[in-house]
């Protein structure tokens, strides 16, 4: 099933609603958000300078640096009576990244969403369970809406407790799981040693998984413990949040949504477009975004496209599973960190120095995070329970501006391995 | 007089640690006159008293530790019921709150080290003197 005609229309056609759609973007950022006038005129364009999608080479770059220069609000592009919603991610120094929508956006996000489940075959007679984490994030909300707009029946479980969530996804006969693969895995993993038949105690046919990258073999491992079809979704606020691409029962590489989202592939580097079929960082351009419009945002994310038509019959571009990152950033159990976050939060403290050094491990099924920090002769070497201290103040430190939880280990001078005399600031263990 | 240099060295807690520590202090002819370790899940620390605080501080850093040093005295007791009680009841009547505090003994004697407020510290010898009880030296450990 196919929710909306825009996913199949001919891509002449579909270019030309692009151009039309990037027009009257391009031309009202370029009138009310200074920012964007200002970028422009830096490079000597004008909204005139648009005459179709394929001129969008021109416009500058965005990046995600960019909302946080302009917290809280200075990218919006309409004043605050026309936003409905207002979502945000972690930031340093208590400033987070900042994206809100209007009633219109919320009907494109509501839209697009409603595509995700059509295109994983949920509708009216289907129950959501919904395992994305609710509130600031866009996840749990933007799953939420789309089930909805399909007719399902959603339970908004959200995170953690995760005996009590089999338990309701068994009495409510759930036939849709919505999460973190590495969730989804966690709770199998809990089903077993709980007694549960996943297969005979669970009526889930299919999931819908995203928000963290994800191996072949992880998803096979989804699919076959829990007995379900496999759907991967893809999104980031910037954009919009989930709903950005989503993959279909012919493919496992994801629709973008090309009639509000505009994807390029660039060099990381150099910035240059790149044909399709070539691996590079994803670029996407909002089409019909009111409260945050965003140009060419590099999304960090590392992917090809590929217009090749698809058996499903939608016309959509596809994006190949995310295979990696441009910059440093991890992602913890759905949530993005920064190296450098990491480092700012630390730094605030006065009684440790930057001999730092975060290893990221699979717990289980699960992603962990510790982070190992060097005593110094300033720190109460002869208290264990100052000592103690010290390590909860770096983790609620964490957890308050990053929403991250790591365990915080203290460890001798000199002892994180340095590589060339430069510490290794991030490992990695965690099979990808 | 009573001030003694009392090491503070931080231990990761994992095997063969403790060996370097004491290995270092052994290899360099430095005398271990007590030692109290006390743990908690993934870090120990080691307090000890050496017969030469500074060297054994430069040679432990040098070899990675990370070492500061606490003052702290020393307090003679005889092998009495109630002298421990004695000491104790010194500081308290004293209002002087004793941070920890651990014992050993020489031959026929035992010797309480105490841990006090740093600003606390005169006050505390004061106190125990005023009650006629023996301080010791620093130098009864130094060579």
């Amino acid at each position: 099933m196919i929710w909306s005609k825009d996913e199949t229309l001919p891509r002449l056609e579909l270019e030309k609603l692009q151009t039309q759609r990037l027009k009257e973007t391009v031309a009202r950022v370029y009138g009310v958000v200074p920012f964007y006038q200002q970028k422009f005129k830096e490079i000597g364009i004008v909204p005139e300078d648009i005459k179709s999608i394929k001129d969008i080479s021109k416009l500058p770059f965005t990046k995600k640096q960019d909302l946080r220069d302009n917290y809280p609000f200075g990218m919006f592009a309409v004043k605050q009576d026309a936003v409905v919603r207002i979502h945000s991610s972690s930031g340093t120094t208590g400033k987070p990244t900042v994206v809100g929508y209007t009633k219109s956006d919320m009907d494109v996000w509501n839209e697009v969403m409603a595509r995700v489940f059509t295109m994983s075959g949920v509708n009216s007679e289907d129950t959501v369970h919904n395992a994305y984490g609710y509130g600031l994030f866009t996840g749990g909300l933007g799953v939420h809406n789309g089930a909805e707009t399909v007719g399902a029946t959603v339970v908004p479980s959200s995170g953690g407790f995760t005996s009590r969530q089999l338990l309701l996804m068994k009495d409510f006969s759930s036939t849709v799981l919505t999460s973190t693969p590495s969730f989804a895995l966690h709770m199998a993993e809990t089903a077993l040693n709980e007694g549960y038949d996943l297969k005979k105690d669970f009526k889930l046919k299919c999931g819908i998984f995203g928000a963290e990258p994800t191996s072949t073999g992880l998803k096979e491992e989804v699919a076959r413990v829990w007995g379900i079809d496999y759907y991967e979704i893809y999104g980031l606020s910037e954009i919009i949040g989930p709903g950005v691409s989503n993959s279909c029962c012919e493919s496992r590489d994801l629709h973008i949504f090309e009639d509000h989202f505009y994807p390029e592939i660039v060099d990381p580097k150099t910035g240059e477009v790149l044909p399709y079929g070539q691996k590079g960082e994803l670029v996407i351009t909002s089409l019909t975004k009111q409260a945050l419009p965003i140009i060419r945002y590099r999304t960090g994310d590392i992917t090809s496209l590929d217009q090749t038509p698809c058996k499903c019959g939608r016309t959509h571009v596809r994006m190949k599973s995310v295979m990696g990152r441009a910059d440093d950033m991890l992602i913890v159990n759905g949530v993005n960190v920064f190296p450098s976050q990491v480092e700012h939060v630390l730094s605030n403290i006065d009684e440790i120095t930057l001999n730092y050094q975060i290893i990221a491990d699979k717990k289980g099924y699960l992603d962990s995070l510790e982070i190992m920090v060097e005593v110094t002769e300033e720190m109460p070497m002869d208290s264990i329970g100052a000592l103690e201290k010290i390590q909860k103040d770096i983790q609620s430190e964490l957890l308050n501006n990053l929403y991250i939880n790591a365990k915080i280990k203290l460890v001798e001078p000199r002892s994180i391995e340095r590589s060339m005399g430069k510490a290794v600031r991030v490992i990695d263990r965690r099979n990808r | 007089m009573h001030t003694i240099k009392q090491l503070s060295v931080f231990i990761e807690n994992k095997t063969g640690e403790l060996s370097d520590f004491t290995h270092v202090l052994s290899k360099n002819g430095i005398s271990i006159k007590s030692i109290l370790l006390a743990d908690s899940t993934d870090f120990g620390l080691v307090r000890t008293i050496v017969d030469n605080p500074e060297k054994a501080k430069a040679l432990l850093e040098d070899n990675g530790f990370s070492v500061r040093f606490t003052d702290v005295f020393g307090v003679k007791i005889d092998d009495v019921v109630g002298s421990f009680d004695k000491v104790v009841t010194s500081l308290s009547k004293s209002n002087i709150n004793i941070q920890y505090t651990y014992s050993f003994y020489e031959s026929d004697i035992g010797i309480f080290i105490f841990s006090v407020e740093k600003d606390r510290f005169k006050d505390a010898v004061k106190s125990l003197l005023d009650d006629n009880l023996e301080v010791v030296s620093a130098s009864h450990f130094y060579k």
